[in-house]
């Protein structure tokens, strides 16, 4: 259990959060409803030159499969930008301390960790990636994948709202999201970010000697900037090795609590973005309740035991921060860590992978937002039924196309992780990284592949799975565990936006019924798929009196 | 005219049919075991999931080391009751299906029985009669039928003109004149004179007899609702499979000493076999439960359909109201009372035949309002009722010969009357006329004060105000209403609570449809109606977005039935509406529109009901089940909530896994009861009772069948 301040602290938080979420939820719905602001006469002839630089045209109506090739083209072109970036990085400028060439596999798995917002490093950035590969190939792909993410919560938002003739321009959105929305908000964390201490250089790193004697490397870098999106965009990708738990990334409580508010921010805008879109923000209110009850359900089994500080933790974070923040990290997607996941008792691990097996607690930016409504898809036509009607969410009826795009959706997550997970016991790979039989070995493997295939990033086998059994199978695990969810709903998204709208008394959707319903739904779902595993991973190590994982 | 009440034989057929019920239990067995053939029952993958699953433990059960690592020579008798279970869980799947499938048999039967009972006469080259059942009946054969004849089969007229009765099928009680080539319905009366007519159709061409063999026939499309529902089902077999898969896989890798068949009892337990079983059978009992009703429905699609209405259009007349306007108060005016204006009108409708005449004697009666030289009438002359005059009443001549000598107030106390109306001209005799205000107005010199008043009033609350006169004064005015249908109030409550919107249509004026429409509270009408305008508000209420129904017996009804989302049409109406509706009511009651929108919802209802409560057992069955499954793992033990060994606890699983299919055959065949109420509070009862319910349920079905099996 956690303290009474503790939680008031929490609940403070929460609301900040959720008070700036809304804020920031007028702002992206003015972003990509193209309502005309005084940024424009800034911003206006930028975005005009690069669509006219990429010869695209931002007013073009994109059907569904339109919107879903470009997103993967420009997605994927990228990557391959970043893996030559880091396959050549020796060769390249930038790298004062003449780092090598990364390895192919690992390479491949790097690139495609940040273009799928994964942000799973089987590296440590401050001793394998030159500044140009942190900047260029990753720091780059940190905002593109961000960037995609918005795209497709917006996409799907108005193919459910049915307003606008479809699921939009991905361009569009895409250029937006970046000039309007991610650049500048990253600009300002960073700048923060700096004033309170992070590194923000290109020098390269600084040998100094300290009070004992000896010298001591300080490997700073353009830290700031790349926290600040990495945080933004839930991608989780650290700067360094230890991620937020290296003092240059995550200095004081303060960075500490303001990193974990940045992880959650859009999230939580997403909700009330959406409930804009569609036209009732009462909608996006109960998809908010049901989010954060979720959210609150995984910080609780966090909690069930106390924590405490120990190898692993950073005492100027505490024990209390430590395991909220994996908690939030992992429910965000964002995979970022304060502390060695090591260090947590079992239930911790357990709400942790919670959060990466429902993928909608809040879930990744924008991608957690179309978990959410493929959940919702299958609740409404599951318990919809018994209101004596043909389920129909905002008034659109739900068709066995709509079931057969779900439920591709919902067998792919299990399917991803469950057998290469089998795999790697069978081929050997769990043991050559150190993962043994036991309940233990069973949930780091597991923990793998249930951060790739959620794009979660954080990862309990570290660099150890540095190996080219598990780059690639968590490559394969990271591309379909991002584009197939995002396929199917972009395809219920377009569907859906043709589809006449009911105005009956239909089952209603926007009120606290529904949100409780939803939350029971998520969970059924979730553990009528995952509980075996559970039993043989954390529960089985609580019940044996492990301590930590 | 209605002696013959379509349902009270369908009912009786029912019964026989019950009867037959139980001769066909072998049928329904035999059926139901050849439905287990793998061939016939891949169309349902979750079962046929299950028969492999079942084929791979009898494996087990008779060579245990063909399956080594997985299973133990030692549990050869216990993998023989697994395999035992298995099956029983696929027959009864077959068998809810071939129950559903009889009872859809024996309900069509009982609606043939109808149509058998009409006789027909056939007349034979010389013009003779001979008595034959309608079903007998060939076309080119020609029949006589004479005055109160049901009209056996659908024929045109050749010789003869008369009046026939079509409001069984139309509800409107005009009758229609028939003459030489016209068509004559199967079904309508003929109320007048006798016809000879050709037969038009061969009996089992009938458009009815179509239907019904539609309904028989267990070859129908799935609805789309049917289609998502199974590929939810198939969706959830792919997720257990591989779980499952895994789960095996793992259990390997890490040998956890896992025993195949309690994996595969797992599974089983966890496939959505309850509803995957029950699935067919809910929507065949659909249908079934319509044709029950006496409501065919050409397609599964048309019930659900009906289950989604938005918006009803009921007919005014026929549907809300009986369709003849009645008397139902005696308002007097000047010096007159009421008594009087009672009898008089008493006496007025003394001959006349009409409902209207005959609800004014009803009213008479039921004050008491008789005179009581009533015994004299027999003197007295009608006038009857003609078109010039607008009016119809009656003449006595020398009233005072029956008048009586004893004291009372009533209109015949002769002296009275005679001082009183002893007129110039008629010395002696009485007139007593009735008609429309104005008519009588003409004929009359009296008006009494207050006259136009009392009539605009009556007029304004949606009645219709009949003058009455006795020789040149006019006393008083009856007020005409068109009763409400029984029953329909209730029935129009039951749609609005559950949110849908109800709109009166009908051709009356503007205030007598306020008037009606307040009656049975509803909101929308639209009144002076033409024929196109059903189509006209259809078309409206679409354009919004919503599902309407609506009801149509006429060849004008036609359009607006095949546009109308739900289109019922009377059995009674014309073969074009019948084919443009998507339902046909075999009875002809309009307001059954009514019934089947909740026929509908219950439909819907159902199988999300069955579908949630299949779910929601997986949570209990895998708490069950997990926590004992491997062998090597103990300290999972602790959490075995149930404290059952572990091939107890597998076994119990297993048979609760299998009785739930028979034990919830009788929901899925009638269907989910409810109350009519909105569709939130319908959803939060069936999610607690179905969602919480079947999270519930199974802990205590296989703790309960576990301490039984320990107890053997």
């Amino acid at each position: 259990m956690a303290g009474a301040l503790e939680l008031i602290w929490l609940a403070f938080v929460w609301a900040t959060v959720i008070v700036s979420g809304w804020l920031l939820s007028t702002y992206l719905f003015s972003v990509y409803t193209g309502r005309k602001g005084r940024i424009d006469k800034v911003l206006g002839p930028v975005e005009g030159w690069i669509y006219r630089a990429a010869g695209v045209d931002p007013a073009k109506r994109m059907t569904w499969k339109e919107y879903m090739a470009s997103l993967l083209t420009l997605s994927l072109a990228m990557g391959a930008f970043a893996f030559i970036v880091l396959i050549g990085q020796a060769y390249l400028p930038l790298n004062p301390q003449h780092f090598p060439n990364m390895r192919w596999d690992l390479a491949l798995n790097t690139a495609v960790s940040f273009i799928t917002n994964t942000d799973l490093q089987h590296y440590a950035g401050e001793t394998a990636l030159s500044y140009l590969s942190q900047m260029a190939a990753v720091g780059t792909l940190q905002f593109v994948s961000a960037a995609v993410g918005l795209c497709v919560a917006v996409a799907v938002f108005r193919g459910f709202s049915g307003k606008y003739g479809g699921v939009g321009n991905f361009y569009y959105d895409f250029v937006r999201s970046l000039t309007r929305v991610l650049i500048p908000l990253s600009f300002a964390a960073a700048l923060l970010l700096a004033a309170l201490g992070l590194p923000q250089a290109l020098g390269g790193y600084i040998t100094a000697a300290t009070v004992g004697g000896g010298t001591q490397t300080i490997e700073v870098g353009p830290v700031a900037s790349f926290v600040s999106i990495m945080q933004l965009g839930t991608n989780g990708g650290g700067y360094y090795g230890a991620n937020a738990a290296s003092p240059y990334q995550n200095p004081s409580p303060a960075t500490n609590w303001l990193e974990m508010w940045m992880m959650i921010l859009f999230v939580t805008a997403m909700p009330f973005l959406f409930g804009r879109i569609v036209g009732n923000p009462r909608e996006g209110y109960m998809l908010l309740i049901a989010v954060y009850t979720l959210y609150a359900i995984n910080v609780a089994i966090a909690f069930i035991e106390t924590p405490q500080l120990g190898a692993g933790m950073e005492t100027r974070i505490g024990a209390f921060s430590s395991v909220l923040w994996t908690v939030t990290a992992t429910s965000t997607m964002t995979g970022s860590a304060n502390a060695s996941l090591s260090a947590f008792n079992p239930l911790v691990i357990l709400a942790a992978l919670m959060g990466m097996f429902t993928q909608a607690a809040p879930g990744g930016i924008g991608t957690g937002a179309i978990f959410l409504l493929l959940y919702v898809v299958v609740t409404v036509f599951i318990v919809g039924l018994m209101a004596g009607r043909t389920p129909e969410y905002l008034g659109a009826k739900i068709t066995p196309g709509d079931i057969k795009n779900a439920v591709i959706g919902f067998v792919s997550h299990p399917l991803l992780i469950l057998v290469p997970a089998a795999l790697a016991f069978s081929l050997g790979a769990a043991a050559s990284v150190g993962a043994g039989s036991g309940a233990a070995g069973f949930t780091s493997v597991m923990y793998e592949f249930a951060s790739a295939a959620s794009n979660n990033g954080s990862s309990m086998l570290g660099t150890a799975a540095n190996t080219v059994f598990f780059n690639l199978s968590t490559a394969a695990a990271m591309l379909l565990g991002r584009y197939i969810p995002i396929a199917v709903m972009l395809a219920i998204a377009g569907s859906m936006s043709r589809r006449v709208r009911a105005t009956g008394a239909s089952l209603k959707t926007d009120n606290l019924l529904f949100a409780c319903i939803l939350v029971a739904s998520i969970l059924v779902l979730v553990v009528l798929t995952f509980l075996p595993f559970f039993m043989l991973g954390p529960i089985l190590a609580a019940l044996q009196g492990l301590n930590a994982i | 005219m209605q002696s013959e009440n379509p349902r009270a034989k369908a009912k009786s057929g029912a019964r026989a049919a019950n009867e037959q019920r139980e001769l066909d239990a072998n049928v329904v067995l035999r059926e139901s075991i050849a439905r287990m053939d793998p061939r016939r029952l891949i169309s349902n993958p979750v079962m046929f999931v299950v028969e492999l699953a079942f084929a791979v433990v009898l494996v087990m059960a008779l060579d245990p080391t063909l399956l080594p690592f997985v299973s133990n020579k030692s549990n050869q008798a216990f993998y023989a009751l697994v395999a035992v279970i298995l099956l029983l869980t696929v027959w009864f799947s077959a068998l809810s299906d071939s129950v559903a499938e009889a009872q859809v048999r024996s309900t069509a039967t009982s609606l043939r029985q109808i149509e058998i009972e009409v006789k027909a006469k056939r007349l034979d080259a010389d013009r003779k009669p001979t008595m034959v059942s309608s079903n007998g009946l060939r076309k080119g054969d020609v029949i006589l039928v004479e005055k109160g004849d049901r009209i056996p089969i659908d024929c045109v007229v050749l010789e003869g003109v008369g009046m026939v009765d079509e409001s069984l099928l139309t509800g409107e009680s005009v009758h229609v004149k028939k003459a030489p080539t016209d068509i004559l319905i199967g079904g309508s009366v003929l109320v007048s004179d006798s016809l000879v007519a050709e037969v038009s159709v061969n009996h089992d061409d009938t458009y009815l007899s179509k239907l019904i063999r539609m309904v028989e026939s267990s070859k129908r499309p799935k609805t789309q609702n049917e289609i998502a529902v199974s590929v939810l089902l198939l969706g959830l077999t792919a997720i257990f499979t591989i779980i499952v898969g895994t789960l095996l896989w793992i259990s390997l890798d890490l040998s956890l000493g896992v025993d195949l068949s309690v994996l595969i009892a797992l599974y089983v337990c966890l496939l959505p076999t309850t509803i995957g079983a029950l699935l067919p059978a809910i929507g065949i009992s659909g249908i079934n439960r319509m044709s029950e009703n006496m409501i065919i429905a050409k397609s599964g699609r048309a019930i659900e359909t009906a289950g989604d209405t938005d918006v009803v259009l009921l007919d005014k007349t026929g549907t809300i109201t009986i369709g003849n306007r009645l008397a139902t108060d005696f308002v007097p005016l000047g010096k007159h009372s009421a008594r009087e204006v009672g009898e008089a009108a008493f006496l007025s409708s003394w001959y006349d035949d009409t409902p209207e005449g005959r609800s004014m004697i009803d009213l008479a009666y039921r004050y008491g309002y008789v005179p009581r030289a009533f015994r004299s009438i027999s003197r007295a002359e009608a006038e009857e009722f003609s078109a010039t005059t607008r009016r119809s009443g009656l003449k006595l001549d020398h009233p005072g010969i029956f008048m009586l000598p004893k004291g009372g107030k009533g209109i015949l106390q002769g002296s009275r009357i005679r001082k009183k109306y002893a007129g110039a001209d008629t010395q002696g005799e009485l007139n007593i006329s009735k008609g429309a205000p104005d008519a009588i107005m003409q004929a009359t010199r009296l008006v009494p004060q207050g006259f136009d008043k009392a009539v605009s009033e009556i007029a304004s609350a949606g009645d219709t105000p009949m003058a009455i006169a006795i020789g040149e004064e006019i006393i008083g005015l009856i007020r005409l209403r068109d009763k409400l249908k029984p029953g329909i109030k209730d029935k129009i409550d039951a749609i609005k609570a559950m949110g849908i919107k109800p709109i009166m249509i009908t051709g009356d004026q503007p205030m007598t449809a306020k008037s009606i429409a307040g009656e049975v509270d509803i909101d929308e009408y639209v009144s002076q109606a033409k024929p196109e305008t059903k189509m006209e508000v259809v078309k409206k209420e679409q354009a919004s977005g919503k599902i309407a129904a609506m009801v149509g017996d006429g060849t004008n009804d036609a359009p607006a039935l095949a546009s109308a989302d739900v289109g019922l049409a009377m059995a009674s109406g014309t073969t074009a509406a019948k084919e443009a509706a998507n339902l046909v009511d075999l009875e002809s009651n309009p307001a059954k529109v009514i019934d089947v929108v909740l026929l509908g919802k219950q439909l819907l209802m159902t199988r999300g009901a069955v579908t949630t409560f299949s779910v929601a057992n997986d949570v209990a069955k895998y708490f069950a089940i997990v926590p004992v499954m491997f062998s090597s793992l103990p300290a999972l033990g602790r959490i075995n909530i149930l404290g059952l060994p572990p091939h107890v606890t597998v076994l119990a699983a297993l048979i609760f896994n299998a009785l739930i299919i028979p034990a919830l055959i009788p929901l899925a065949t009638r269907g989910v009861r409810f109350k009519p109420q909105s569709t939130m509070s319908l959803f939060l009862r069936n999610t607690l009772t179905y969602g919480v319910g079947g999270v519930l349920l199974p802990f205590i079905g296989i703790e309960a069948i576990g301490l039984l099996i320990k107890s053997l």
